[in-house]
């Protein structure tokens, strides 16, 4: 690790004194940022009619639910991060095969939740809309015929989990632990290496 | 009154302001050479410009990757990547080769892995021990005081290992491994390959007044504190410092200019902006715009002096194009499941790796292909982004709700990848030249590319698929994705691991290269090319330090020359 007054080098206090300024300018960009966010409407929708939203944000929260560690994807943002990323991908790729599943996927659902039960998907009872999840949810348990569906469901699941563990409700779930200066760096810590040799050994 | 209509005339022009051209400004104007560097792209200033410490969910579509961004929102390239906008290439049919540009001071050096490796001996003589290829005009030897030299400058963490054709350099201490590289270490032990401290151009200790690493594993958004190798902060700025040095930005470089006497005059550009035609004259022009640029400026320099171009009386400008053979494997490892948390930052870039390790079965005659691969890895609790823990399904086998949550909490952290990166043998298939119509929006005419892998290539990346694989199961851990014989083994396209050498070949003969071995062009004494352009093969180690230290080498002979009235 790096000595204070090494010839030609830079002490410890200087280069602590240089980071730490460094989120001094971050937080204020931060709070510049947040200024404009505060000024700026509420997240306008770009893909999701109401129909569609309201299915959205029942289904993530099916998939990733409120529990004693974190929010739920609906308070994480996780609905509208999915209407970006579904509007962000349709221009980079050039195409728009990926908002047409999921657009189709949330259309499915409403169709076959009112051939089973006769109402929409958000509509339907607990036990409903786990009935037909659990028919999509299981790519190696679902039977050949609903294959279009579970590939649906596991591009939204990873779209909500994607989004609920990269919002700053689900950095602070994992935990993620960085991005930030540490003073020394001692790699894995010798507590969780004990560990990893107990189950090698095992 | 008479206006003196004379042009200026600097000492040395450079064109680029990467790893090579930081380097010659460097070395040159420390000298005491009067420079004049044109750069493409934009000014750069890395203690206000860095994104450091940012978090993906404040960034737009959580700092995920695009067309004009593929490293993400927090890329330290302003503006750069396979597609620039208004600067097109092509590709022959057949070919799909991409081609990486980063218009801005100091270039790739800004963003890049940092993985700083020696060539060894072998790899100056490759046709000499293989019957493939050719030979570099040079050895290890005679480069061997030049990386010493760039490694002392840069800073680049490692340990002395001793192992063949892998030469130890003048390192700074390595940083401890993560936990998941010591689980792979211990993979590999048993597999008998080699997995020792990787090599970083990052500082873990304090150097020539640069703070060391922080270690928020962020280094390819430029470090604010300059506590990684790049060339605005390494190299121009202590150049720039002694007052020889001018910086042009916004100048894309279009043609060499030839005076009467068959020397270089100088360097003709357009002035981004204002979109004027201008020219830089120089005792002496070197080329560092990155090894294919290089290329293109020269074949565009074409007169009734040069209708081919500058130096390229040999025809073999563009030629012998090589990028890096790269394949990839990810897998994961149960045993990493369900640990307490900490922070696995450390440097931007893995702290272990395996060098190549199969040199005496290869001189044996026992592998299939020529040319080896080191690995490189990554994995462990990494900065969440859009992406983060998708996929799941292939180890939780699906489902939702609370116990999904939980699930995903597990795994994190417990994946790891592998990618092999390869010797490429240089063929007679794989070239740039001039696109006869497409032109650029400076109206500079751009360059079309061949590209093909021959079965060595392809066959060391079968290799890399099994070896990776099994290095997983061998750490009791399942393979998430992989390639098979389909796909060629998942080798990448030309171009896509950013590692274009070889298109203004150094050699010991004017017919059959296009630079001596001073990388001074054969057939125009005063210009020189200090990027990746003048490689003869392109070894399993990244080219940036070798471009740096041969970069190094042909600045002191530019100085050696000008002191003796030679140029």
């Amino acid at each position: 690790m790096a000595q204070t007054n090494e010839p030609g080098g830079v002490s410890r206090r200087a280069i602590l004194q240089v980071i730490g300024s460094a989120p001094a300018v971050a937080a204020a960009t931060a709070t510049e940022a947040s200024a404009q966010t505060a000024a700026k409407a509420p997240y306008r929708r770009k893909v999701f009619d109401d129909r569609q939203w309201h299915t959205v944000e029942v289904l993530c929260d099916l998939i990733l639910p409120a529990d004693e560690r974190s929010v739920s994807a609906t308070k994480a943002g996780v609905p509208e991060f999915i209407d970006d990323w579904l509007d962000f991908r349709t221009r980079e790729d050039a195409d728009d095969f990926l908002q047409a599943q999921i657009l189709g996927g949330l259309s499915w659902l409403d169709q076959e939740s009112t051939r089973k039960f006769g109402k929409d998907f958000t509509a339907a009872t607990p036990s409903q809309q786990k009935e037909l999840l659990d028919r999509i949810a299981w790519p190696e348990k679902a039977a050949p015929e609903d294959h279009r569906w579970v590939a649906f469901f596991s591009r939204f699941r990873d779209l909500t989990v994607g989004g609920f563990f990269s919002s700053e409700a689900g950095v602070a779930d994992l935990p993620y632990l960085g991005n930030k200066a540490v003073s020394e760096w001692k790699g894995c810590d010798p507590a969780v290496w004990a560990i990893i040799e107990k189950r090698m050994g095992g | 009154m008479q206006v003196n209509t004379r042009p200026k005339t600097y000492d040395v022009v450079i064109v680029g302001s990467g790893a090579g051209g930081g380097v010659a400004a460097h070395v040159l104007a420390l000298s005491g050479a009067k420079i004049c560097m044109l750069e493409a792209g934009a000014w750069y200033d890395q203690a206000k410009q860095s994104d450091m410490f940012k978090w993906p969910y404040d960034a737009p579509h959580r700092a995920a990757g695009t067309r004009e961004k593929p490293f993400g929102y927090f890329d330290a390239t302003l503006l750069g990547g396979w597609e620039v906008p208004g600067e097109p290439y092509t590709n022959a049919h057949g070919s799909n080769f991409m081609w990486y540009r980063a218009r801005m001071l100091g270039g790739r050096t800004n963003h890049y892995g940092r993985i700083s490796l020696r060539m060894g001996p072998y790899d100056f003589k490759p046709y000499s021990r293989d019957g493939k290829g050719f030979d570099w005009p040079i050895t290890y030897e005679e480069l061997a005081p030049y990386y010493d030299k760039a490694e002392e400058l840069i800073g680049v963490f490692g340990s002395a290992e001793g192992l063949e054709n892998t030469p130890d350099g003048k390192f700074l201490p390595p940083p401890a491994p993560r936990g998941y590289e010591r689980v792979i270490q211990r993979a590999c032990q048993y597999l008998h390959i080699p997995c020792v401290p990787s090599r970083l151009s990052i500082l873990t200790k304090s150097i020539h007044g640069r703070p060391a690493c922080h270690y928020c594993g962020e280094c390819g958004r430029a470090c604010a504190v300059n506590a990684n190798f790049n060339s605005p902060g390494v190299h121009l700025m202590p150049a720039m410092k002694t007052g020889n040095l001018e910086i042009r930005t916004g100048a894309m470089a279009r043609e060499v200019v030839l005076g009467a006497d068959g020397r270089a005059r100088g360097v003709s550009y357009v002035d981004k902006k204002d979109r004027s035609e201008q020219t830089v004259y120089g005792k002496v022009v070197v080329l560092a715009a990155s090894c294919c640029e290089t290329a293109r400026i020269l074949l565009n320099s074409k007169s009734s002096r040069a209708p081919d171009g500058v130096a390229n009386s040999s025809g073999l400008v563009g030629r012998y194009l090589m990028d890096t053979v790269g394949s990839a494997v990810g897998g994961f490892l149960p045993i990493l499941q369900d640990l307490p948390p900490q922070n696995e930052d450390g440097v931007g870039g893995m702290h272990l790796y395996m060098p190549w390790w199969k040199y005496q079965e290869q001189k044996a005659g026992k592998m299939p292909f020529a040319r080896g691969y080191h690995i490189e890895i990554g994995g462990g609790r990494s900065l969440p982004g859009a992406g983060i823990l998708n996929g799941s399904e292939r180890i939780l086998g699906g489902g939702y709700g609370v116990e999904l949550k939980r699930g995903l909490r597990k795994i994190y952290g417990a994946n790891v990848h592998f990618a092999g990166r390869g010797e490429m043998i240089p063929n007679e298939k794989s070239y740039c030249e001039i696109d006869p119509n497409a032109v650029d929006r400076w109206g500079i005419p751009v360059l079309r590319f061949h590209f093909e892998w021959s079965q060595d290539e392809i066959l060391q990346a079968k290799h890399m698929q099994e070896t990776f694989q099994e290095i997983i199961t061998t750490a009791g851990g399942k393979v998430l994705f992989s390639s098979t014989a389909e796909n060629d083994w998942g080798i990448s396209r030309g171009g896509e691991i950013i590692h274009e050498v070889g298109a203004t070949r150094m050699g010991d003969n004017a017919k059959t290269s296009v630079l001596n071995s001073n990388c001074q062009a054969w057939d125009c004494k005063n210009l020189f090319v200090a990027d990746a352009a003048p490689f003869i093969s392109n070894a399993d180690k990244n080219p940036t330090l070798t471009i740096t230290a041969l970069g190094w080498r042909t600045s002191d002979y530019i100085v050696d020359q000008m002191k003796k009235g030679n140029l």
